[in-house]
C-alpha cells in the first residue's frame, strides 16, 4: 500500500509539469496585456510599453517559461503583477476561506444527499422518490448565483437571520465562522445534493435487487439495517467516486459562489487575476488546485479500500 | 427500524426555527464592526497601491486618504494649498518658490523635508502629461532647507499650480525620498504618506478588503474642506474597503447595514436602494463622465475624416445614454464637444454635427465618398464592462445601417486594453474601433485630457494627427488668463470635432449610495472621507 501512494505521488509530477506547460502557454497565447490594465486609461503607448518591458513580458516564451518553472522548483511561484506581493502569500490569505467553504459544502451535501439517494431508491417510482429526483434536477438546473440570491434575500434581507456577505476566520468563533458559511454552502450545495443523490439512488437500486439483500430481509434484518448496512456498503465505491469527482465542480462553483457571497477565497482571487492578466498568479492558483485534484483522486483510490476488503493495490 | 413521523419532522423543524431565531440574535454584532468605522464599498479592487505607477481612479482614490499632496483642487476646480504654507513666483515667471506648512509629518513620525518633495516630484514628472511638460522646461529642482525648495524653469508655465492639484490622475501625491527614489515604472513596497490615515498594510487583502485608520499626527488646514482643498478632519478611526465585484451583493450588504457607503450602484438597483428607509442615494460626481469611441486613423475607412464624420453625423446620443443609464433623464445629457458640461470651458462650437435630428442618408453618402469599398469594420466590444457593452451595441447597429459591414468583436476589457495598442491593420490584429469612457474631471480643459492630443504616433490609441488640433491645445498650456483660455477652447472643440479626434457619446451621471447614520458625504470627483461621520445605527 505505501509503495501504491508512493507512486501514485511520484505520478503526480509528470502530470503537474503537463498542467503548468499548458497553463502557461495558453496563457501566452491568450490575448490581454496586464501592462494596459495597470497602466489604466490615462498612460500613453509609451507608458504601457515600458511597464511591460519592466515587467519581462517583452522577453521570448521559453525565457519567460524557463524563469517560470525554476521558480517553482524552487517552492517560488513568483510574484503577483498588480500587488507587488508574492503568489503564494496571496494564496495563503485565501485558501481557509475556499477550504472552510469547501468543507461545509461537502459535509452538508453528503448528509443531505446519501439519505435522499437511499430513500429515493428504496421508495423507487413513489411520490416520494419523484418528489426527490425533481429536487434533483432541480439542483443541477438551476445556476449557482440563482441559488445564492434567492438565499440571501430571503435569509439575510427579509429575515435577518444570516449576514448577506463576507468571511469570519474561524479563529475569531465558531459561530461567525459557520454563520458566513451557510448560505454559500447551501447555494454551492445544490449542484453537488443532486449528483450525489443521483448516483446513490442509481446504485442503491442495483444493489437492492441483488440476491443477498433477499436473504438479509428473509434473516428478518429491519428496514435500516438492509438500506445504511448492507445495501449502502456496497453501493458506496461508485457513490465515493462521484464526490470525488465533484471536487471540480465545488472548485468551479466556489469560483461563482464566493463572488456572489464575497468571500475572499481562491475562486475570486482566480476571477480577479484573469480578468487582469496577472499571470503568476493564474498559473499559481491553476497549479494548486490540479495538485488538489489529483490529491483527492488519490485519496478517493485509497478509500475504495477500506470500503471493498476485495480491492488491493 | 425506526420510523420517522411527522411528528419528528415537525420538531425537527421547531429545532431548525430556534436556531435560526438565535442566529438572528446574533445578527447586529454580525452587520457592526468596532465603533467609527465606515465600511466602504468602492468602484472597483485595489489590486495595487502606488498612485503614480498606475493611473487607474480606484488607486487615487485610496491614495487621497494616505499621501497628502502640495495643493488641491477645490470645487470650484480652483487649486489651493494644501501642504504648502505659501509660494512666490518671480516676475518672469520662471522661478517658483514653495514652503512647506510647518509641523507636517510622515506615518512613521519622521518631519515631512523638502528634499521629500522634490523626490516625490521628480518621480511623478516621469509618469504624469503635465509634469513631463514641466520636466521638459525644467532647469532645476531643488531643496533649499527643510521646508523650502525651488523650481527653476527655462520658460514660463502658467498652469503650474493646477498640475500640481489636480485630481486627474496620476495626482501629485507626496512621499518620503526613500520611496519617492523607487524607478516610476515599478510600483512601490511601502505605504508611508502623511495624509489624514494610514494605510494598514498588515490588513490588505488585494481584491478583498484594505484598511486604514486615523492618523494622529494630521494637522488639518483651517480652511473648511472642499474637495481635496481645506481642511482634512478624520471624525472615523477607520475606513475599510470591502471589495464586492458583485452590484447585487452590493446592494444587499448596504440594506442590510453589513457596509455604510457603496461608491457606484448600477441605475438598474437605485430605485431598491431608493425604497430603503435607511438608505440615502443621490449624484456622485456631478462632473460625471463622458462616453466615447475611438477609430483609428490609420487605416481605411476611417482614416478618411468624411467616413468619421458620417459615423458622427448618424449617430445619436441619446440612443447611447439610454443604453447606459437607462430612462432616468437627470442622468445624462447630449454633448457636443469634448469638455465637461457646467465647468467654465464648456463650450459647443462646432458641435453642429452632432445637434438635431439624425441623418442617415447624408451620412451614407459621406461614407461612400470616402471610398469605403465593404470591408469588415473590427469593432471590439468589451462585455465585461456595461458601459462600454450598452455602447458597443448601439454602435454596431449604427454602422450597419449606415452601410459599413460590422466585424462585432465581444471580448473582455483585458483584451481590449492589449488590442487597441496594436498599429497593424484591423485584419492582422489591429482594429477599427473601440469604445471607453473619460471621468468628467478629467475633462475639464486639455492638460488631463490625453485622448484629446492628435500628435500622431504620440497620441492615444487610434494615434490621430491633426495639426490644428495640437496647436490648440499648445495654445491652451500657454493662455495666460481664463478669457484667453476660453477663446482658444473654443476653437480646438471645432478643430477637435471637424478632424473628429474621437466620438463623445454623451454625457452621463452616476449615483452612490449611503446608510442615513453616515452624514458628511459630498459629490466630487471621488470619495472624500474626511468630515464624514457615522453615528450608531
Amino acid at each position: 500500500m505505501l509503495a501504491y501512494v508512493i507512486r501514485r505521488i511520484l505520478a503526480t509530477i509528470p502530470v503537474m509539469a503537463v498542467v503548468a506547460l499548458f497553463v502557461f502557454s495558453l496563457l501566452y497565447i491568450a490575448p490581454g496585456d496586464p501592462a494596459a490594465v495597470i497602466a489604466g486609461d490615462q498612460a500613453t503607448p509609451a507608458d504601457v510599453e515600458r511597464i511591460r518591458a519592466s515587467l519581462g513580458l517583452d522577453r521570448p516564451f521559453l525565457v519567460q517559461f524557463g524563469d517560470w518553472v525554476w521558480n517553482i522548483v524552487h517552492a517560488n511561484l513568483g510574484t503577483s503583477m498588480f500587488t507587488g506581493l508574492p503568489v503564494t502569500k496571496m494564496i495563503a490569505q485565501r485558501l481557509e476561506p475556499t477550504l472552510s467553504l469547501m468543507a461545509v459544502t461537502l459535509v452538508f451535501a453528503i448528509l443531505v444527499a446519501v439519505p435522499l439517494g437511499v430513500v429515493a431508491a428504496w421508495r423507487a417510482g413513489s411520490l416520494l422518490d419523484r418528489a426527490i429526483m425533481a429536487f434533483a434536477v432541480f439542483g443541477f438546473s438551476v445556476p449557482v448565483f440563482v441559488v445564492g440570491y434567492l438565499l440571501a434575500y430571503v435569509f439575510a434581507l427579509e429575515l435577518e437571520w444570516l449576514p448577506v456577505q463576507g468571511y469570519t476566520p474561524l479563529s475569531e468563533g465558531l459561530w461567525p465562522w459557520f454563520s458566513n458559511l451557510i448560505l454559500p454552502a447551501i447555494a454551492l450545495g445544490c449542484v453537488y445534493i443532486a449528483l450525489i443523490a443521483r448516483i446513490t439512488r442509481a446504485t442503491m437500486l442495483e444493489v437492492l435487487a441483488q440476491d443477498y439483500i433477499r436473504t438479509a430481509r428473509a434473516k428478518g434484518i429491519g428496514q435500516s439495517g438492509i438500506l445504511f448496512v448492507h445495501a449502502l456498503k456496497n453501493a458506496s465505491v461508485p457513490i465515493v467516486t462521484v464526490i470525488g469527482i465533484g471536487i471540480a465542480l465545488l472548485i468551479g462553483g466556489a469560483v461563482v459562489t464566493e463572488s456572489v457571497f464575497v468571500i475572499p477565497g481562491l475562486g475570486r482571487l482566480t476571477i480577479d487575476a484573469i480578468l487582469r492578466r496577472d499571470y503568476p498568479v493564474i498559473q499559481g492558483v491553476v497549479v494548486l488546485f490540479s495538485f488538489l485534484y489529483v490529491l483527492v483522486n488519490l485519496l478517493v483510490d485509497l478509500v475504495y479500500t477500506l470500503l471493498d476488503p476485495r480491492i488491493r493495490y | 427500524m425506526k420510523t420517522v413521523t411527522r411528528r419528528t419532522v415537525l420538531k425537527g423543524a421547531a429545532g431548525a426555527g430556534a436556531l435560526a431565531a438565535s442566529a438572528r440574535l446574533a445578527a447586529p454584532a454580525l452587520a457592526q464592526g468596532p465603533g467609527r468605522t465606515l465600511r466602504f464599498v468602492p468602484q472597483a479592487n485595489l489590486a495595487n497601491f502606488d498612485p503614480i505607477w498606475t493611473t487607474q481612479y480606484v488607486v487615487r482614490n485610496a491614495s487621497a486618504l494616505v499621501w497628502d499632496m502640495l495643493y488641491g483642487v477645490d470645487d470650484k476646480l480652483t487649486p489651493q494649498r494644501q501642504m504648502v504654507e505659501a509660494e512666490e513666483v518671480s516676475g518672469d515667471g520662471l522661478t517658483w518658490t514653495f514652503r512647506l506648512r510647518p509641523g507636517l509629518k510622515w506615518h512613521d513620525g519622521e518631519p515631512v523635508l523638502a528634499k521629500d518633495v522634490t523626490a516625490s516630484l521628480a518621480r511623478w514628472c516621469v509618469r504624469d502629461s503635465m509634469g513631463q511638460m514641466i520636466a521638459a522646461i525644467q532647469n532645476e529642482l531643488t531643496p533649499i532647507d527643510d521646508r523650502t525648495f525651488r523650481w527653476v524653469l527655462k520658460k514660463p508655465y502658467p498652469k503650474m499650480l493646477f498640475a500640481l492639484a489636480k485630481s486627474a490622475t496620476p495626482s501629485a501625491f507626496m512621499m518620503p525620498e526613500r520611496i519617492a527614489k523607487t524607478d516610476p515604472f515599478k510600483q512601490i513596497t511601502e505605504y508611508v504618506g502623511s495624509g489624514p490615515m494610514k494605510f494598514v498594510q498588515s490588513e490588505w487583502v488585494p481584491g478583498a478588503k484594505a484598511a486604514f485608520e486615523k492618523f494622529p499626527g494630521y494637522v488639518p488646514r483651517q480652511e473648511p474642506a472642499s474637495w481635496l482643498a481645506g481642511g482634512k478632519v478624520m471624525l472615523l478611526d477607520r475606513v475599510e474597503w470591502v471589495i464586492m465585484p458583485d452590484p447585487g451583493t452590493a446592494s444587499a450588504a448596504l440594506q442590510n447595514g453589513e457596509v455604510d457607503w457603496w461608491e457606484n450602484p448600477i441605475s438598474d438597483l437605485v430605485p431598491v436602494l431608493k425604497a430603503n428607509r435607511n438608505v440615502a442615494v443621490d449624484i456622485a460626481d456631478p462632473l460625471g463622465n463622458i462616453g466615447s469611441f475611438r477609430m483609428n486613423h490609420l487605416y481605411p475607412p476611417f482614416n478618411d475624416v468624411r467616413a468619421r464624420r458620417a459615423v458622427l453625423m448618424a449617430m445619436s446620443q441619446e440612443d447611447y445614454m439610454r443604453a447606459i443609464v437607462g430612462d432616468d433623464d437627470k442622468l445624462w445629457k447630449p454633448l457636443p464637444g469634448y469638455f465637461t458640461p457646467g465647468t467654465a470651458l464648456y463650450t459647443e462650437e462646432g458641435g453642429e454635427i452632432l445637434k438635431g435630428p439624425r441623418n442617415l442618408d447624408a451620412a451614407k453618402r459621406l461614407v461612400a465618398e470616402s471610398g469605403y469599398s465593404g470591408e469588415p469594420v473590427s469593432c471590439i466590444v468589451a462585455q465585461d464592462q456595461p458601459i462600454t457593452k450598452a455602447q458597443g451595441d448601439v454602435t454596431a447597429d449604427l454602422l450597419k445601417r449606415i452601410g459599413f459591414n460590422v466585424d462585432f468583436v465581444a471580448t473582455d476589457w483585458g483584451t481590449v486594453g492589449a488590442r487597441r495598442a496594436v498599429k497593424t491593420p484591423p485584419g492582422q490584429g489591429g482594429w477599427h474601433m473601440f469604445h471607453t469612457w473619460h471621468a468628467g474631471s478629467d475633462c475639464i480643459n486639455p492638460a488631463p485630457q490625453i485622448q484629446l492630443r492628435a500628435n500622431g504616433d504620440k497620441a492615444w490609441y487610434g494615434w490621430p494627427k491633426s495639426d490644428a488640433v495640437e496647436a490648440e491645445i499648445n495654445n491652451w498650456f500657454d493662455a495666460k488668463n481664463v478669457d484667453e483660455e476660453k477663446a482658444v477652447i473654443r476653437r480646438l472643440n471645432k478643430a477637435a470635432l471637424d478632424f473628429v479626434v474621437y466620438a463623445p457619446t454623451g454625457f452621463f451621471l452616476g449615483y452612490q449610495a449611503w446608510r442615513k447614520n453616515v452624514s458628511g458625504i459630498v459629490k466630487g470627483p471621488l470619495p472624500f472621507f474626511w468630515n464624514v461621520n457615522k453615528a450608531s445605527a
